[in-house]
């Protein structure tokens, strides 16, 4: 995978300057009309630390996926729950699940994540229509950055600090868990 | 992994656009839809480039089709569903 200064997606110059530049001007935005919105603050007291318990219950809905899908397609569950352990973070499931795994699970590893993300923007209408928070869960890891502008628009500008820090904790976790799932080979 | 100067990179604008939303909040009601939407198009279509521009990656896409298919699928169902029955169990 090619390097960029972002180390979110492989690429070349000219997808790289374009993807750090929308995504620096998103945020601002982003950031922009939640600064704006009155109602966002009063929002956002009202849900309170309980939203940190989110990341976690994606987590385990994720690995519970990665199980049964190992086992509904008879492929290693280790190894299917390391790759549902990426939470949609594809350029680092890639690498680092091929490391471990071995590179077929790498390439699964890569292309469900990316999977993950890329239905959770295309579907997000429907997606959205189920549960209020369900784009963020289906999101994981990209909600702090790929999918929250599409997530602050469906879900209103208060949703921010809620994918924000789910998609923080989950970009943190991602690792240690797909090493610790390693370790059980 | 993740370097703190990329979450430098992505928290400074986020707060940098919530302080100056917040001071101009009596002055600005700016419609933001159409820019944001244009931005979010920038956005895919630079991770579609990407993507499209990188030739290891794509071919091997079609060999593990429809595993990455059924695991992203049962992994976003099984986040969702967790979410929506805690939130029936506790308010948030």
């Amino acid at each position: 995978m090619n390097e960029n200064s972002w180390n979110l997606i492989p690429g070349n110059l000219v997808s790289d300057n374009l993807f750090s530049i929308s995504l620096i001007l998103l945020l601002f935005v982003m950031g922009f009309s939640f600064g704006l919105d009155k109602e966002a603050m009063v929002k956002l007291k009202r849900t309170g630390t309980k939203i940190l318990v989110l990341p976690f219950l994606v987590a385990l809905g994720s690995l519970l996926g990665g199980l049964l899908g190992g086992l509904v397609l008879h492929i290693d569950i280790v190894g299917s729950m390391a790759v549902s352990a990426g939470y949609a973070w594809y350029t680092l499931a890639g690498p680092l699940i091929g490391q471990l795994f071995g590179a077929e699970f790498g390439v699964l590893g890569f292309a469900t994540n990316f999977l993950r993300e890329l239905f959770t923007i295309v579907a997000i209408p429907l997606i959205f229509r189920f549960d209020r928070h369900a784009p963020v869960a289906s999101g994981g890891a990209s909600t702090m950055d790929t999918t929250l502008p599409v997530i602050v628009r469906y879900c209103g500008s208060d949703m921010l600090i809620t994918a924000f820090s789910n998609g923080f904790i989950l970009t943190l976790m991602a690792p240690f868990t797909i090493i610790a799932l390693a370790s059980l080979i | 992994m993740l370097d703190p100067t990329d979450l430098l990179k992505l928290l400074l604008p986020l707060i940098g656009g919530i302080l100056l939303g917040y001071l101009l909040r009596s002055k600005a009601q700016l419609k933001l839809d159409k820019l944001t939407f244009v931005i979010i198009i920038a956005l895919i279509f630079s991770l579609g480039f990407g993507i499209g521009s990188n030739n290891e990656l794509l071919g091997s896409l079609p060999k593990v089709g429809l595993s990455s298919l059924v695991i992203s699928l049962l992994a976003i169902f099984f986040s969702v569903f967790f979410v929506k029955m805690a939130k029936r169990m506790v308010k948030f």
